[in-house]
């Protein structure tokens, strides 16, 4: 009982407070903060896919791209609303992961990795040659061949506050579920679950499926705001490395560490930003940091600050030894 | 009940199971012993999907399940306890045990809540049921691989050497579960202490090289002169 009452306490208090924010929040510090809440929503996913699923995607940039694409698609192509779209994009998405991860599965490991960061690069160079798509030329919102009237920001950024928290209470009650569960058995060990009588294959599928649409939703949230899209900002790997960074310094397989991260993503960008410290000095620091951290505190923030204030692990929480 | 028709298995030309055919009745309880390499592991891999056969057939109730994978069978009342136990060491013992009651035995709710304090009661852990399963010595890890295999419901319950590596006081109280486990089940067990098979088995398979060499009642197999000469220069009373 008290699980649920966290739950909807989670969702009324930040989804309050998003709505609120969002009324009061300038433009620019709106488009910001939408940034920010996708990339806590892009690493929620990765870090259920990696963190707790075991398949270390490099290629999750490839689901951001197409959730994007998808979005200026079929919102400039049909008189349909573009909100609308912004829903059923990510499950389609989701559901043309399903073929992919079929295939992808019969690599292994490291072998899987790979696979997955060769398969977003030739989606990146497919849509770059394809006229339809405006080539490496990129597309414009105009949904329904109109130009967007007014700015949508303000509703963007509550949706992404609702969608992130929706997520992350949906993840808890995913891993308190029986679903949850078999995840968690496969991830200390997939023969063993496999023997306990755990349909192993289906269950990878079924993440790989619901982290390939939770990155098209941010990628469509992400691409919605810009109004204009590209191949190379779309599918490039800085999504990714964002998603990794993100969970890893926050902590790897705890719901609460890729939160965290992306308030040190963020904060050491805009300090970057305001010093006019850009391109290679930049990575230089943000790689400074992610091994400083992980020489310190091999499993991430959020462990170690757990352990400090004594905070009690939620009983599926767990991070990767 | 289970039946095995001309299985055959080969690992780079090295045959694991040559040709082996075997049958196996509801509640019979069969030990299997051969030296190292006897393909016994093997045997019981491709009797739970682990392994597949390069010919030959498995039968469970009549219906072929040789080409299903492992969940499948599982599902259909087949369940191993691993020579190496395969806890889920993150997971504490109550959820190591209820992954096979919910995804094994297709138990849901009160059902399911109820059937893992029975198993952790009949196998002793219900004092450990919230420790983290890493954390169990190799004799708790023992019996939570077993209470895992159990908790599937099983019709036909293969143990692999889940006496292995204990000492004589911890072996007699494997025996003891074994016993109390193997209530309305058949049981395939592969071990090299004779003395576990003998007070649990009324039924011996002799395994050499991949072949089935001899099966029957346990005393008579136990005293043919073939497996004197298997175990070539070991006497008798050593084994016993």
């Amino acid at each position: 009982m008290t699980f649920k009452y966290a739950n909807l306490l989670l969702i009324i208090g930040f989804g309050s407070l998003s709505v609120v924010s969002s009324l009061l929040l300038s433009s620019g510090m709106l488009f910001l903060l939408t940034e920010v809440l996708v990339i806590a929503l892009l690493a929620q996913m990765w870090n259920l896919l990696a963190g707790y699923g075991g398949m270390v995607s490099l290629g999750q940039q490839a689901f951001v791209g197409l959730g994007g694409y998808g979005l200026y698609v079929f919102a400039n192509h049909s008189g349909l609303p573009v909100w609308l779209w912004i829903v059923v994009v990510p499950l389609m998405v989701g559901v043309a992961a399903l073929p992919l991860g079929m295939l992808m599965f019969k690599l292994k490991s490291a072998y899987f990795s790979v696979g997955m960061w060769v398969a977003a690069e030739i989606l990146a160079a497919i849509v770059m040659r394809t006229d339809a798509l405006g080539q490496s030329g990129g597309l414009v919102l105009r949904p329904g061949g109109e130009s967007l009237a007014g700015n949508p920001e303000r509703i963007l950024f509550a949706g992404a506050g609702l969608l992130l928290i929706g997520t992350i209470v949906g993840l808890r009650v995913l891993l308190n579920s029986d679903l949850g569960l078999a995840l968690l058995a496969m991830r200390d060990g997939e023969e063993a679950a496999e023997a306990a009588g755990v349909n192993v294959r289906r269950t990878n599928l079924l993440i790989f499926c619901i982290a390939a649409a939770g990155c098209a939703a941010g990628g469509a949230l992400y691409y919605f705001s810009t109004l204009y899209i590209a191949p190379t900002d779309a599918f490039q790997i800085n999504w990714l490395i964002s998603m990794m960074f993100v969970s890893v310094i926050g902590g790897v397989g705890t719901l609460t560490g890729p939160l965290l991260g992306t308030a040190v993503l963020i904060a050491v960008r805009e300090t970057c930003t305001s010093l006019g410290l850009t391109g290679g000095t930049y990575w230089i620091i943000m790689g400074t940091i992610a091994i400083a951290t992980l020489l310190i505190l091999p499993r991430g923030l959020w462990p170690a600050l757990r352990s400090k204030l004594h905070v009690p692990k939620t009983e599926k929480e767990a991070t990767i030894g | 009940m289970l039946k095995t028709v001309g299985i055959s298995k080969s690992f780079s030309g090295v045959p694991a199971a040559d040709d082996v055919s075997l049958s196996l009745q509801a509640g019979e309880r069969v030990g299997v012993i051969g030296p190292n390499g006897a393909g016994k592991s093997t045997l019981l891999g491709l009797l739970l999907g682990t392994v597949l056969p390069d010919r030959g057939q498995i039968l469970l109730d009549g219906d072929d399940v040789t080409r299903l994978s492992p969940h499948q069978r599982v599902s259909g009342g087949i369940a191993r306890a691993a020579q190496i136990p395969m806890t889920f060491h993150r997971l504490s013992v109550s959820d190591n045990v209820r992954v096979p009651a919910v995804h094994g035995a297709g138990l849901r709710g009160r059902e399911a809540v109820e059937w893992v304090d029975e198993v952790l009661e009949m196998c002793g852990l219900a004092a450990s049921a919230k420790v983290a399963a890493g954390q169990l010595g190799l004799l708790s890890r023992k019996r939570l691989e077993l209470a895992k295999a159990i908790a599937t419901r099983p019709k036909v319950l293969l143990l692999d050497e889940v006496a292995a590596g204990l000492t004589e006081p911890e072996i007699e109280t494997i025996i003891h579960m074994v016993e109390t486990l193997s209530e309305g089940r058949a049981i395939m067990w592969v071990e090299h202490i004779p003395f576990a098979l003998r007070s649990v088995c009324e039924r011996l398979i002799v395994m050499d090289k991949g072949r089935k060499i001899l099966d029957g009642p346990f005393a008579h197999v136990w005293d043919d002169p073939v497996l004197q000469e298997i175990y070539m220069g070991v006497p008798d009373d050593n084994l016993s």
